[in-house]
């Protein structure tokens, strides 16, 4: 065989005495394959006839009277998002019932106080309560220690502590809608939804749990209409966010860690948006980070895991801790030339910002600061770094990053230092009424009945 | 009174073209612009089995089409309504005409699978992610194979089977039967204009079936050392300059990361996306995946659920462009049996 | 993969092993109770030996790992295979669940991974004793609070490798979470303050859904400490319920009447 192409625009004539030139004019050529490039609707490509959509299970579950839908109503005022194959999410943005993250809340605390930060400055109602507990998904992906009934009737418990948790403010059921802040509490819980509502044994068994517990409603199982993350939350707010702006980020480079747990776990449910990278990958963090104008770049391990692992961060941390050198940092840092990297999942932001310190005694010195995409949009809009980003608990150099947006960390760690004085002296600052956190039990104020 | 035929791919072409053999006038519609189906309207380039060019060969049966005087052909048009009984159905077409009719024929073939609906593979996001479809294009015009981001002659060339066939995850359970062919002739054909070039052919299980197992799964190893790797690709990437497969080499159980210059999607066939309309229209049925069903296996292959309405091609399943002409030939035996017997009725 | 030196004793299908093959009638019922799993037959449909989930599965770049294997195994009904897999492999799962976003048949390798762990627990595997020894702390946090993590967990001497400062800024840790704006967390022993009824509420799942049950099948002495706190607290709470006496404020949400 002889390479006989060599002459640009020149027909080949590798194929034999047959050849003959289909003389396709350049527009003809481009006519013929327009269909490839052509806008199209995913809803067309995989609709619910191929592709099973829990949420029909579950409004013909309600129907015939066996759970009750927690609903997500106009006064929560929901924005429509399309997920992986077209179909139709509403996310709330309002009146919202903050389910922490026990791995946010305990290692880089900074994560949700940027968000309920955001919160203040969007005037967004929300409520942070104690009557809530861990997902334990964390522990049981990791240990195996839990199963799918203890799964599906801690889900049913927290979601329904959300539903009635405004009786404490005098205010009507279901007036609070959860938001989960994790990303593997939301993948459980929606993965725990979908068998609960395939599964008329399991709700059998989980009910009279929830009996006990005093978590029925009507005598039903409460179920949400949609399992809602934060980073979705983030996504449709993110042009009301870019308003709010003070800070520009045009200059930086970003790279997202897309979480697992959040797009590939029940993966019909992820938000795709055409507007975000064409619709091609999922759309929330990516969007935010590029509607606040930073430069959001590719690189070839985006599908790649962080390397958490569950039990690996605690008891395998050498895997841990390479995956996430040689899978992500170093390649956000070789390849992508990144000056942050983004992710928008608890056990991703720890292990991403926390090995990279041990990476150095490997030889694997490169570095790079890792943020969820709350404490980034809130820097953006001019959050103090410290007492709100709470960044003095990552890992990572941060700081690197707070100069390249043209804030002066050392002041701002100045300020905090300073700040931690009036804390000493029991004048903290909280971002809402404290009297507010706790709803029931001990420490609830007494409830006000009419 | 004449056969209604609607589609102009080779199960149409062939089936108009058999029934004005036999001195039935036929009414062949078509909503593209050009007779010929997907062979002509996507460009393909050589034809498998018979290594023709689609120009030459569909374009051969569209030539004898339209000089037969017995067939009046209807391009952008459509069929808005059909009613009646098996010899005398009124077909109502979309530039108003009625057209009286003993019988009609769907072969309304597929549309091909859309690759953006499996963004982990990369089509959409790099410009170098493209689909059999596009290949035989860049060959069919004469332009070669090239990279399409800078026009670069590609030195390592993926290809990926089963592209929007055999993945439940989005629906579509079947096998699209010809791609493994197809896309081990075009990697013949890309070894052949590229001599350079190394041809990867990813693949689940090869379903070169019948004759065609040594005419292109044997000589595409033997003569275009073209590599077949049995391993499902998770993820297509970039690292800047070039893409990036991921995939497990399953016969030696090893994990893989591969750059590639051009990565080419086997689409497969899904059912047209007219279908629903289609099924409305006809009153005839769609089998589960949402093809034209089949009334029967063995009382006739070209049987709709809606006697007098018969099916043939791709509109029933994915088909080679080969039995698709059977089944048009079998559908116009069909139709010619209603034909007959209505006049033997009316008379 | 941290050693687990039962291995060889139990490598069932090695030929040097003088031990003697295991009880067929064992085997058969390990694999019946994974394979009763209400979870099982949604999640193995069938395989294809495609390899797309080890090919996207970060553990089979680091380990002698395969979901692909362990789905052949299953499907193939192996199980001898299946219980050698059990005695170490299905631990190195990292549990990212790309394998089950990927598979074509809709198979969730690792969803499938978790039963056989819940399975190697249910019959006290020491594998699985092994693997969850590391894990005691946190499931003692867990399970007596309703909490995954605590910030006085994270302790330079138990994560040394995270570097030597937890926190940038030098205060203590008390302090430190004092200034964390958001009044739920300004807690050293639980990530978030967990109500102590909350926590109540949760051990009556924990008892109801078999978890402790578990707990005491693989850790005899953590099952003892937690019964004890959980004893406590629930007095704790008891107490506290009497002070009351009001039962408007014992709980603002009502009991509903049970269906």
């Amino acid at each position: 065989m002889k390479d006989t192409s060599d002459t640009a625009g020149a027909h080949f004539t590798g194929h034999g005495p047959e050849w003959k030139d289909a003389k396709l004019s350049p527009l003809q050529a481009r006519a013929a394959t327009a269909w490839v490039e052509a806008k199209i609707d995913r809803a067309t490509l995989t609709g619910k006839d191929r592709v099973e959509d829990v949420r029909d299970l579950m409004w013909q579950l309600e129907k015939d009277g066996e759970i009750v839908v927690h609903r997500i109503r106009d006064e929560h005022q929901p924005v429509e998002t399309k997920t992986l194959y077209g179909w139709t999410k509403r996310i709330p943005t309002e009146q919202l019932w903050h389910h922490k993250s026990c791995g946010q809340c305990g290692n880089i605390p900074g994560y949700p106080t940027s968000l309920l930060w955001l919160m203040n400055q969007l005037g967004t109602r929300y409520l942070d309560e104690t009557d809530q507990t861990s997902c334990t998904a964390w522990n049981y992906h990791g240990s195996g220690i839990g199963n799918l009934e203890s799964l599906a009737c801690v889900f049913l418990r927290n979601f329904h502590q959300a539903y009635v948790s405004a009786r404490s403010q005098g205010l009507p059921d279901g007036y609070y809608y959860p938001l989960v802040h994790c990303g593997t509490s939301f993948g459980n819980y929606k993965e725990v939804r979908a068998f609960l509502l395939r599964s008329a044994q399991l709700r059998e068994k989980v009910k009279k749990v929830l009996a006990k517990l005093g978590r029925l409603v009507d005598g039903k199982l409460l179920i949400p209409e949609e399992v809602v993350h934060y980073s979705e939350w983030l996504h449709v707010m993110r042009n009301r966010i870019r308003a709010i702006q003070t800070v520009d980020v045009t200059e930086l480079r970003a790279v997202i860690h897309p979480a697992c747990h959040v797009y590939k776990m029940v993966p019909e449910d992820a938000i795709y948006d055409d507007e975000v990278l064409d619709g091609n990958r999922v759309a929330v963090s990516t969007s935010v980070v590029q509607a606040l104008g930073a430069k959001v770049i590719d690189y070839s391990t985006w599908y790649d895991c962080c390397g958490f692992g569950f039990r690996h961060i605690i008891s395998e941390r050498e895997f841990t801790r390479s995956f996430a050198m040689d899978r992500k940092v170093t390649v956000a840092v070789e390849e992508a030339h990144a000056d942050v990297m983004i992710g928008h999942d608890t056990g991703c932001i720890t292990t991403l910002d926390k090995n990279q310190w041990i990476g150095k005694a490997a030889g694997k010195n490169a570095e790079i600061p890792i943020v969820a995409d709350c404490q980034f949009a809130a820097l953006a809009c001019g959050a103090h770094p410290y007492k709100i980003a709470q960044l003095h608990w990552h890992a990572s150099p941060v700081e690197k990053l707070l100069a390249q947006m043209g804030i002066d960390w050392e002041r701002a760690k100045a300020d905090f230092e300073a700040y931690l004085e009036a804390v000493r002296d029991g004048r903290g600052e909280h971002l809402y009424d404290p009297r507010r956190a706790v709803t029931s039990g001990p420490g609830a104020p007494k409830l006000v009945t009419a | 009174m004449t056969v209604l035929v609607v589609g102009a791919g080779p199960a149409g072409l062939a089936a108009a073209h058999a029934l004005a053999r036999v001195g039935e006038p036929v009414t062949l519609v078509d909503k593209a612009q050009r007779l010929g189906g997907a062979p002509i309207l996507s460009g393909y380039a050589k034809l498998i089995p018979s290594g023709e060019w689609a120009r030459d060969a569909i374009g051969g049966m569209v030539r004898r089409v339209q000089e037969a005087a017995l067939v009046r052909v209807a391009t952008t048009t459509t069929v808005s309504a059909f009613e009646g009984e098996p010899g005398r159905f009124t077909a109502r077409l979309s530039d108003g005409a009625s057209v009286p009719c003993a019988a009609a024929i769907l072969c309304t073939g597929f549309t091909h699978f859309d690759s953006i609906n499996k963004p982990e593979w990369g089509f959409g996001t790099y410009a170098d992610v493209v689909t059999t479809t596009q290949v035989e294009q860049m060959i069919s015009s004469g332009q070669g194979v090239r990279c399409p981001s800078d026009g670069r002659k590609p030195e390592r060339v993926a290809i990926l089977l089963c592209v929007g066939s055999r993945d439940r995850q989005i629906g579509r359970e079947w096998c699209s039967k010809v791609c493994c062919t197809v896309s081990a002739n075009l990697a013949m054909e890309i070894r052949e204009e590229l001599p350079q070039c190394h041809v990867y052919i990813y693949y689940m299980d090869i379903r070169t079936f019948g004759l065609n197992e040594d005419l292109y799964y044997w000589r595409s190893q033997e003569e275009f050392k073209v590599k077949y790797i049995k391993a499902r690709i998770a993820e297509v990437t970039s690292d800047g300059n070039r893409l990036v497969v991921k995939g497990e080499d399953t016969l030696v159980k090893r994990p893989i990361t591969i750059p590639f210059d051009l990565v080419v999607h086997a689409v497969g066939m899904d059912p047209n996306v007219d279908n629903r309309a289609l099924a409305e229209v006809f009153g005839v049925g769609l089998q589960h995946h949402g093809y034209l069903a089949r009334g029967s296996a063995y009382a006739g292959m070209a049987l709709s659920t809606r006697p007098g309405v018969f099916v043939a091609g791709a509109a029933t399943g994915p088909e080679t462009i080969d039995d698709s002409i059977a089944q048009g030939e079998a559908a116009a035996i069909a139709a010619l049996g209603v034909v007959r017997t209505s006049a033997v009725q009316a008379a | 993969m941290h050693a687990t030196s039962t291995r060889k004793q139990q490598y069932i299908g090695d030929p040097l092993s003088q031990q003697p093959a295991l009880d067929r009638a064992r085997l058969e019922e390990i694999f019946n109770d994974i394979q009763s799993d209400a979870r099982y037959d949604h999640e193995l449909n069938g395989c294809l030996n495609c390899g797309i989930c080890t090919a996207t599965c970060p553990a089979a770049h680091y380990y002698d790992f395969s979901p692909r294997e362990i789905v052949q195994l299953l499907w193939t009904e192996n199980l001898e295979g299946i219980y050698d897999a059990m005695q170490e492999k299905i631990w190195a799962c990292a549990q990212c669940y790309t394998c089950a976003a990927r598979c074509p048949f809709r198979n969730s390798p690792g969803s499938l991974i978790m039963i056989m762990r819940e399975v190697a627990i249910k019959h006290g595997f020491q594998s699985a004793k092994d693997v969850l020894r590391p894990f005691s702390r946190v499931m003692l946090k867990l399970i007596s609070t309703g909490n995954q993590l605590s910030p006085d967990m994270i302790t330079a001497d138990h994560f040394a490798d995270w570097g030597p400062n937890i926190s940038k800024v030098d205060a203590p840790l008390k302090l430190l979470r004092a200034a964390i704006p958001m009044p739920t967390l300004n807690t050293m022993k639980t990530a978030w303050e967990v109500n102590l009824k909350t926590s109540i509420e949760l051990y009556t799942i924990w008892e109801m859904t078999g978890v402790l049950k578990q707990l005491e099948t693989i850790d005899e002495n953590l099952f003892d400490v937690i019964s004890d706190i959980m004893d406590e607290r629930r007095e704790d709470y008891e107490d506290w319920c009497e002070s009351q006496g009001d039962n408007e404020t014992r709980r603002a949400a009502p009991p509903e009447e049970t269906a």
